[in-house]
């Protein structure tokens, strides 16, 4: 239905920058999110797009149309909040048809709108309530409900799931998927959650102190991050990673020295990188085996053993390492004082900068 | 032992305190109210015994000779209208400094709270030289100005409170639902503070209902006179017939007596809204 | 459309903005200036002219200030209601305020017909003050009165007494009357403050043996200060502009001889005049209500800044 474009985004308060030069492309029909840890912006990105504040610099377009000049109500968007914020005196019904109720359309009209988009939310039992007497679960596909009675371009979610429970949360993960599917409508989700970008998003958006990081499709990100700050963000348990320094270069690889006396060839072309470089060598937790790997074996002591059946985790220190994590699937019987190897394949692996840019990002 | 007698003693004593304060209050209310259906003879004979009937000789006298009426009618008419005024405004400028971010918004809201701190009585002088050329002097128009004026800085402050506690993603919803600036404040946000509003009415309708200093000074004739100051006069002219000037209390007092009886938890919060944080 | 005409529509929505802000604020602003800034601002200024009823003629600088302040025929009135006022402070504190602190500790043991005595005491706050000036004057007639009569019932006519025509007797009489009419306000208030003390301080306190007495004393009063300031502030205010009580019950000459005179009272005779103080004369009522003002202003000044230090946060 419609494309988003920023160009040059810039938001300021007063003397802070919150939101530095973003530039990016939402496609037709696609689930953006935008992630981040608090305080990256990601939410003023969203309420700029929205209108709800006034741009710095920059331009936004919906539609190859530009749109930043306009109202919020004239940008053809809606927005679903993160405490919902329904109109507590106003029933389920009048919650619904608010908007429509402003455009002046017909009362026929908006009651035959308000009917669908109860229909598909299950809602029609409630729609004479007042939002008070609704469940959390309730009153978020309320919120749901009144953006969609309005048959909009985008759809804009501030961290609409935080409000509720671990296992309504999940369930709403799935439901908004499907909704995204049958509505067929553009939307841009945010979040801080990283399990929630990576399991509804087509394309993710990390932000970091009001700058892009990296934008890509949820496993390029997981497994070609261009950083090690989406390294670190992005996967849970998050990555390991090991200090270092260049000792050598040789045809195509750079070798490394860990910290505490391994070493590690890694593949590379012209990365930039000096002998003596402080490096970060980055592997995740379940990219970890028990035993000795393909390409490479550290070890330590357990300190923390997590057996759940299916999987294991493992808690690790060794010399300059304060902690390891290892993530093995399967039971493994060890026990806290244990010394253990694992294993690493380079392949699942990165070498990250002394600018904390990756050597060699590349897919798994 | 010791100590559970020693408990039921204090209890005692505690209700003891109580009760008898209660009936120092309401003993003279009810001595108030029982004289009015006495006559005079009665009064002075027989003052402590309840009315030989329910006479209401004393009122049929205040309804029909006196100007009492007229001056509960005057005093509705000035409470009402200030306190329409008053609301109104006092949320249009709550609303402005709460709910927007502007230059010198800070120096708008310390403007209206300075106005808590100036005891308006003591320009007495200069507001009547003013209402003078106004010619708002002996007018009921020259007093609802002024209650008005001097209730607005405690409403903005009572309101301004309320209002900022109200979420700001209801308003940037309906900005999105597409609703314009004075809609949102009409339609969303002011609902959800009617019962500060009424607080805030109450707080000072009170005051204003009783006030007596600012009619003294500038209502002349009968006809406008208001409630509290009308009293003095109906006091000179009938002070001997004490049947009839206890009526008149009792009748005074009836209208913001039965509103309290039914509104008293709103009203014991309005009142001391300004002491309580 | 080009750049400048976006930049366009975008100061015409900032404009928008600021014309719906402009109309919020304009007709509240314009009140409260005409009505209250306005005329306090002309207090002062009034003050430094010599005026002839409601005309104003030269500019004399502070000489309405030297007459009213130094000038013997003047002063002692001054003095003497300035004294007046200074009883009446006190004496609330004590007598109004102090039966309100009693009620309130005792309220808020939540004792049975708790909201009874919460509407009983809460009564005469909102009656009129005028209603209850001449109830009570009509009780404390010396001949028909109700006071002197039940004095007489229980074999106390010695003293049955002229209540409000004797210097010594004028003005307690009139304390207690108002100590009447507004000791349920302080009282709530104190009550509102002791319940926003958390349940645990006090419980805690007496788990562990505490008497209801120290509690009192070690636990609510500290943490009530709040409540003890604005209450405090609030006397001092409305002693010091006291005026409606006098005046119905005695008039405005502060009878008998002066031991009833006010601020209030003596402003009022100054500026609109009376028999004993003769013509109206603005430029000694101004002057002395902005002798007022100042008084009243700088002492609740003083007083807010020293009780706020003595307040402990609870958090």
């Amino acid at each position: 239905m419609a494309n988003i474009k920023l160009r040059g985004v810039n938001k300021q308060f007063g003397d802070v920058k919150v939101i530095k030069d973003v530039s990016l492309t939402v496609e037709d029909n696609e689930f953006v999110v935008f992630v981040g840890p608090s305080g990256c912006g990601k939410s003023t990105l969203l309420r700029l797009i929205a209108g709800l504040e006034e741009l710095t610099t920059g331009e936004i377009h919906i539609d190859n149309a530009r749109i930043d000049h306009l109202a919020p109500a004239a940008r053809g968007l809606a927005m679903v909040f993160q405490s919902y914020a329904l109109y507590p005196h106003f029933t389920v019904g009048q919650n619904m048809g608010y908007a429509l109720r402003v455009a002046k359309e017909s009362k026929a009209s908006i009651e035959k709108k308000v009917r669908a988009a109860a229909e598909i939310l299950q809602l029609t039992d409630y729609l004479d309530r007042k939002p008070k007497a609704l469940s959390g679960g309730q009153r978020q596909r309320v919120a749901i409900g009144r953006a969609i009675v309005r048959n909009p371009k985008v759809f804009l979610f501030d961290e609409p799931l935080s409000n509720l429970d671990a296992k309504l949360r999940v369930a709403m993960r799935i439901e908004l998927t499907k909704l995204h599917r049958t509505l067929n409508a553009t939307m841009i989700y945010v979040t801080h959650d990283q399990i929630e970008a990576m399991t509804m998003a087509d394309k993710i958006v990390v932000l970091r102190d009001g700058v892009v990081e990296q934008i890509g499709a949820p496993l390029d990100l997981y497994n070609a991050p261009n950083n090690r700050f989406v390294a670190g963000f992005i996967g849970s348990p998050a990555m390991n990673f090991f200090a270092g320094q260049v000792a050598a270069f040789s045809e195509g690889s750079v070798e490394v020295e860990l910290a505490d006396g391994a070493n590690i060839t890694f593949p590379c072309q012209g990365s930039g990188l000096l002998v003596g470089d402080p490096v970060e060598f980055g592997v995740r937790p379940e990219h970890f085996s028990i035993g000795q790997g393909v390409d490479g074996t550290l070890n330590g002591d357990v300190y923390a053993v997590e057996r759940l059946g299916g999987e294991t985790y493992l808690y690790l220190t060794s010399g300059s390492q304060k902690e390891i994590v290892v993530h093995v699937s399967g039971d493994h019987q060890v026990a806290v004082g244990d010394r253990v190897e694992i294993g690493f394949s380079i392949s699942q692996s990165h070498l990250f900068g002394p600018d904390g840019q990756s050597v060699s990002a590349r897919n798994g | 032992m010791e100590k559970k007698r020693n408990a039921g003693f204090e209890t005692w004593l505690m209700h003891i305190f109580l009760g008898g304060s209660a009936l120092v209050v309401l003993y003279p209310i009810f001595m108030m109210v029982m004289s009015g259906f006495k006559t005079n003879a009665e009064i002075f004979g027989t003052p402590f015994a309840l009315p030989k009937s329910l006479n209401f000789d004393n009122y049929a006298v205040i309804w029909n000779t006196t100007d009492v009426p007229r001056y509960l009618l005057n005093s509705t008419i000035v409470t009402a209208i200030s306190v329409a005024v008053l609301l109104i405004t006092g949320t249009m400028a709550a609303y402005a400094i709460s709910r927007y971010k502007f230059r010198g918004s800070i120096m708008v809201s310390l403007f209206f709270l300075a106005g808590l701190m100036l005891p308006l009585r003591l320009a007495i002088i200069p507001l009547f030289v003013q209402l003078k050329a106004m010619g708002l002097v002996d007018n009921l128009l020259g007093l609802i100005f002024i209650y008005t004026a001097m209730s607005l800085p405690s409403t903005v402050f009572i309101l301004t409170g309320f209002l900022r506690a109200l979420p700001s993603e209801l308003e940037d919803s309906a900005r999105v639902d597409g609703a314009s600036e004075l809609r949102i404040m009409v339609q969303i946000m002011v609902p959800l503070i009617t019962p500060a509003m009424v607080i805030a009415g109450i707080y000072n309708a009170v005051p204003i209902w009783n006030d007596f200093f600012f009619p003294l000074i500038f209502i002349q004739t009968p006809e406008n006179k208001t409630l509290a100051q009308g009293l003095t006069s109906f006091f000179g002219e009938y002070s001997v017939n004490f049947g009839v000037l206890y009526a008149g209390l009792t009748l005074a007092a009836l209208p913001v007596v039965a509103v309290f009886i039914i509104q008293s938890k709103r009203f014991i919060a309005g009142m001391t809204a300004g002491a309580i944080k | 459309m080009d750049d400048a005409d976006y930049a366009r529509a975008k100061r015409r929505r900032a404009r928008n903005l600021k014309l719906w802000l402009a109309f919020l604020l304009a007709p509240p602003a314009a009140i409260l200036i005409v009505f209250v800034f306005l005329p306090m601002a002309s207090a002062v200024l009034y003050s430094l002219y010599e005026w002839d009823g409601l005309v104003r003629k030269e500019f004399i600088g502070l000489e309405n200030f030297a007459d009213i302040l130094l000038n013997p025929n003047k002063n002692t009135l001054l003095f003497n209601a300035f004294w007046n006022n200074v009883k009446v402070f006190f004496s609330l504190m004590i007598v109004q305020n102090g039966i309100a602190l009693v009620l309130a500790l005792l309220l808020a043991r939540n004792p049975r017909g708790y909201r009874f005595y919460q509407v009983v005491f809460f009564v005469p706050v909102i009656l009129s003050t005028v209603i209850i000036g001449f109830q009570w004057k009509m009780f404390l007639n010396p001949v028909f009165g109700l006071v002197n009569k039940a004095l007489h019932y229980v074999g106390l006519s010695d003293w049955a007494l002229p209540w409000l025509g004797l210097p010594e007797t004028a003005l307690p009489s009139m304390l207690l009357v108002n100590s009447w009419h507004w000791f349920g306000f302080p009282t709530l208030v104190f009550l509102a403050a002791i319940h926003r003390i958390p349940k645990d301080f006090i419980e805690a306190a007496r788990l562990d043996g505490a008497s209801e007495w120290r509690i009192a004393r070690e636990i609510i009063w500290p943490l009530m200060a709040p409540a003890v300031t604005i209450i405090v502030v609030l006397t001092f205010i409305g002693s010091f502009n006291w005026f409606e009580i006098p005046y119905i019950m005695n008039g405005l000459e502060g009878s008998p001889q002066g031991s009833t005179d006010m601020l209030g009272l003596l402003f009022y005779r100054t500026a609109f005049g009376s028999v004993s103080a003769g013509g109206s004369d603005f430029g000694s009522g101004s002057a002395l209500a902005v002798l007022m003002f100042i008084f009243i202003f700088v002492f609740s000044i003083i007083a807010t800044k020293y009780l706020t230090s003595r307040e402990v946060e609870m958090s």
